[in-house]
């Protein structure tokens, strides 16, 4: 006897996003990436197929970061010291798109300059045809110093400018309508702060389909079973019809992943701990793979390895498995 | 062609205006001054006049119910002239009452049907007894017993051991006609009756016989003395409790209360001021505290602990419990009260460690618990209690708000004495602010019903976004960037009595929408706890200090109160001292409080996350899910487009 599924009826569906444009639309990208515009929870293929596949970037930094593990620093190598080699080498690792990062300070300790950010901005545009998401350092006055002449700089381009919150978002939004850009909206894991912040944007002018939300997650082992709550319970919100939870949701991994005790440290810990490359890959493939299932639209990685097997995952994941 | 037409007010002189014109135009030229607090923007209804004779063409009708329409009231800076009318300027303060929705407590009225003879359980007997003789040897005590029984059917009393000391003497001095004060035993049927006091002598029938009402709040004790005869209520005095030197809310009174070389200071303190307050009272109506021979006490639990001096601490940490809830029934001479020493002090029942005999009172008084009607009833001050049902059920809980709305917490914030802003208007053009001060004079700062207008204003006008943020990109000289991150200023120092500047900041803002989404959380989780949308309240009763001024459309506005008509909301001041006022005259009204305390089931929000999620959904104006506020949206977008 066929098994007949339950299937759930949804009135909603996630917004679709399409970041970086290519020469047709106005810009120089090779291709554009497209996200979201899910209609049932993540990979329940009998109700429904994927309609766009989670996509992967890849984090690069304006200079050389001080700050990151030395096992990602030795893994992308020279390319560290210029944003355009690196980019070029993260399009080569597989990424669907680029996260440049901004640094508050240049290697010497000054304050970065919104030349220097418009230079790196330039120059991972040269260096791939990936599209693009800058971020400022993290700091609202500094974000906004930067960020707005890297959106005029790279008018047309439709890049993603990160990140808004709550307390700062007019004037990400203002240069991105100005600009034909998105912006990426960050509240601190709360499915209320995330529909609040997505209004506050909407109502500063900038339409849904150049918005995406980042709910803010905890690696494995430091909350990820929160913030998988959090994504889950905001997927059903739009799939259940609320506007303002429908943005596609991206994820900063490799941000979250890296900065863990497991994934830092290589020297004095327990021998059960395993080889310590590999444990900082598997920290962060499995952070990844956990988020997607939760219905990460976009991921943010920072090891080429991490990429790959990210990757092979969602290979997996997309097709309809055989029902026997 | 541009014809014009004829425009007469009331008795003025007519004037001729363009086809096109607004009445306030019209008026201008007439010489009429019409109240425009919005500048003209059809938003504060202020201008409203009514067409006698002839059209006029409502650009908005925003103000206007159907009914205003129908009865010919329009706004006047939304009135174009495109015919000759007649138009009546209603008096300003007519209007103003009928827009601010000001409906405070009436004075008060004394319960229907009251009987003393029949509801009252201390009764003032006069007494003919036959004198001792060699043939009938029966004791004083026994004699006064008889005559009880025979004079007012009191079959068992009871006598303390002061008045025994007594009453030989006073059966002489009064030659056997005596007075007897007594306390009947209606409401405790195993208990027998007390005597409390006797008199040598007969008194006229209209001396009143004292009792009181009293409230004691965090931050407010209010008496209300009363004849207990007439059931009239002869002074009402209120005084901060004293106890706020030691604490501003209940949990560092605990605190303080909770340190050993400390205890009984708390209660030292509350016995003071309600002993203050009822010499203040008893001034006023000629009476003698000693003369009072009944007192009905309600407070939060906290406060009742307090006054009896029972340890608190359990009601601090979680799982938050009570020593006791149950009414008592103590003498004043065990609390130093300065009442007669024999006088019953009825502490009213309580429910649950933050729902207090406050709440419990106030359900009898504000009618909640004898309606048929699905009602919430809010008794807010720095704690925001609330309950949700009708006279078949009622869930109650409670939340802590702040004292933000009582002017604390905040930079400029006051109480809502002189000089306190009540009422604000802001032009969304100029953002311009528009201020009514308590008094008229000068404004010294906010208070509670300013800040929800001011706020409620910023929002609409667009100064503040619907997270609360002050736009410091404005282009007004009201807007800064000040200690506190965004500021908009109210007043300029030139213009306050104190030569500084009234703002209010962000940090402000921040606090207000806590205290509003606190509020509003504890309905939203009771309400979702009984399957009762908030949509379906058919009304909203709002108790406690606080309720007496604030202007429901604004508290809409800033999503305070839900989304409903504003004739479903009503307003009936301290509905606390109104309800233990009631108990005090009628035992059966006290018995009726015991009932509702037994029928109200509390809910305890920190038992799991609803109320936080709740709280985070308020946080924001008016609220994250805008199709609560459906009023609200259509004024924000008209005022958008306008």
């Amino acid at each position: 006897m066929a098994l007949e599924l339950p299937k759930d009826k949804w009135s909603g569906s996630v917004q679709e996003v399409v970041i970086g444009a290519t020469a047709a639309d106005g810009g120089t990208r090779t291709a554009a990436v497209t996200v979201g515009g899910e209609t049932t929870m993540p990979f329940v293929h009998f109700e429904a197929e994927t309609p766009n596949r989670p996509v992967l970037a890849l984090e690069i930094k304006d200079f050389r970061p001080n700050d990151w593990s030395t096992l990602l620093l030795d893994v992308w190598g020279e390319a560290t010291n210029d944003p355009g080699a690196w980019a070029k080498a993260a399009e080569e690792a597989g990424a669907d798109l680029l996260l440049l990062s901004l640094s508050l300070t240049d290697p010497e300790g000054n304050p970065n300059t919104p030349e220097a950010a418009v230079k790196a901005a330039k120059a991972v545009l040269e260096g791939s045809g990936l599209p693009l998401m800058v971020y400022g350092p993290g700091q609202a006055e500094v974000d906004n110093e930067l960020l707005v002449p890297v959106a005029n700089a790279c008018q047309g381009e439709r890049i993603v400018l990160g990140i808004c919150e709550d307390k700062n978002y007019r004037t990400l939004v203002a240069t991105a309508m100005a600009n034909g850009h998105l912006v990426v909206g960050r509240a601190p894991m709360d499915v209320n702060l995330s529909k609040q912040l997505n209004i506050l944007i909407k109502d500063a002018g900038l339409p849904l389909d150049r918005v995406l939300m980042d709910p803010t997650t905890g690696a494995l082992g430091y909350g990820i079973e929160y913030g998988f709550s959090v994504m889950e319970r905001l997927r059903l919100a739009a799939l259940r019809g609320d506007a303002m939870t429908q943005s596609p949701m991206s994820v900063n991994v490799g941000f979250e992943t890296w900065k863990t005790k497991e994934s830092k440290v290589g020297d004095d810990v327990p021998e059960t701990w395993g080889d310590w490359e590999e444990r900082a890959i598997s920290w962060e493939t499995i952070t990844a793979i956990t988020l997607i299932e939760a219905g990460a639209d976009i991921v943010i990685l920072r090891h080429p390895e991490s990429l790959k097997r990210v990757r092979a995952a969602i290979d997996n994941l997309i097709t309809a498995p055989e029902l026997s | 062609m541009t014809s014009t037409h004829k425009v007469t007010f009331d008795n003025a002189a007519p004037v001729e205006v363009p086809t096109g014109a607004t009445l306030t135009e019209a008026a201008a030229l007439a010489g009429i001054v019409l109240n425009q607090p919005c500048g003209g923007q059809g938003r504060c209804g202020r201008c409203v006049v009514k067409v006698q004779q002839g059209e006029i063409r409502r650009r908005s009708t925003l103000r206007l119910s159907e009914g205003d329409i129908g009865q010919g009231y329009a706004l006047a800076c939304q009135a174009v002239v495109e015919g000759d009318v007649s138009i009546h300027v209603p008096p300003q303060e007519k209007l103003e009452r009928r827009l601010v929705t000001d409906l405070t407590a009436s004075s008060v009225a004394i319960p229907d049907g009251y009987c003393y003879a029949e509801h009252q359980t201390v009764q003032r007997i006069p007494l003919r007894i036959d004198p001792p003789s060699m043939e009938d040897q029966t004791d004083d005590w026994s004699r006064l017993q008889r005559s009880l029984r025979q004079t007012a059917g009191i079959d068992k009393i009871s006598i303390s051991l002061p008045m025994l000391r007594k009453i030989g003497q006073i059966l002489r001095d009064g030659d056997w006609e005596v007075t007897a004060i007594v306390e009947k035993s209606q409401s405790r049927e195993t208990d027998s009756a007390r005597l409390l006091d006797l008199f040598p002598i007969h008194f006229p029938k209209e001396k009143p016989l004292w009792g009181v009402a009293i409230d004691i709040g965090t931050t407010t004790v209010s008496v209300w003395l009363t004849n207990l005869i007439t059931g009239q209520v002869l002074a009402q005095t209120a005084e901060y409790n004293q106890q706020i030197q030691h604490g501003e809310d209940v949990i560092s009174r605990i605190i303080y209360d909770s340190k050993e070389h400390n205890e009984g200071v708390l209660q030292k303190l509350v016995i003071e001021t309600i002993n203050k307050l009822i010499e203040r009272a008893c001034q006023r109506a000629k009476a003698k505290p000693e003369e009072i021979y009944k007192a009905v006490v309600v407070g939060n639990s906290i406060m009742l602990h307090l006054l009896l001096n029972i340890p608190a601490a359990t009601i601090r940490t979680s799982p938050f419990i009570n020593v006791f809830n149950e009414s008592q029934h103590i003498l004043a001479r065990e609390l130093d009260l300065t009442l007669h020493p024999e006088a019953p002090v009825e502490v009213l029942p309580t429910v649950a460690s933050y729902v207090g005999a406050d709440i419990t009172a106030g359900a009898l008084s504000s009618g909640i618990a004898d309606t048929e009607k699905t009602t919430l009833f809010l008794d807010v001050g720095t704690n925001g209690e609330m309950v949700l049902g009708n006279k078949d059920w009622m869930v109650t809980c409670a939340c802590s708000a702040g004292p933000a709305f009582e002017g604390a917490g905040v930079v400029d914030g006051m109480r809502a004495t002189k000089g306190a802003i009540e009422e604000v208007w802001i032009n969304a053009d100029t953002y311009e602010p528009n201020i009514r001060v308590i008094g008229g004079g000068k404004p010294r700062g906010l208070c509670g019903s300013g800040l929800i207008a001011l706020l409620a204003e910023l929002f609409l006008a667009g100064v503040v976004d619907k997270s609360g943020n002050i736009n410091t990109t404005l282009n007004t000289p009201r807007v800064r960037t000040g200690a506190h991150e965004g500021e908009y200023v109210v007043a300029f120092a030139a213009e306050t009595s104190h030569g500084k500047d009234i703002v209010i900041t962000h940090v402000d803002i921040d606090n207000l929408l806590r205290a509003k989404a606190a509020i509003f959380a504890g309905y939203v989780v009771l309400a979702e706890g009984v399957g009762v949308p908030l949509n379906t309240l058919e009304q909203v009763l709002i108790g406690g200090s606080f309720g007496q001024y604030i202007n429901v459309e604004k508290a809409i506005e800033i999503g305070l109160l839900p989304d409903l008509p504003w004739e479903n909301f009503h307003f009936l001041g301290n509905t606390a001292v109104r309800g233990a006022y009631y108990a005090l005259l009628n035992w059966q009204s006290k018995q009726r409080v015991n009932e509702i305390a037994g029928k109200m089931t509390y809910i305890e929000l920190s038992a799991d996350n609803a109320f936080y999620d709740a709280f985070m959904s308020a946080l924001f104006l008016p609220h994250t899910d805008l199709s609560l506020f459906p009023t609200v949206v259509k004024l924000k977008e008209q005022n958008q487009q306008g």
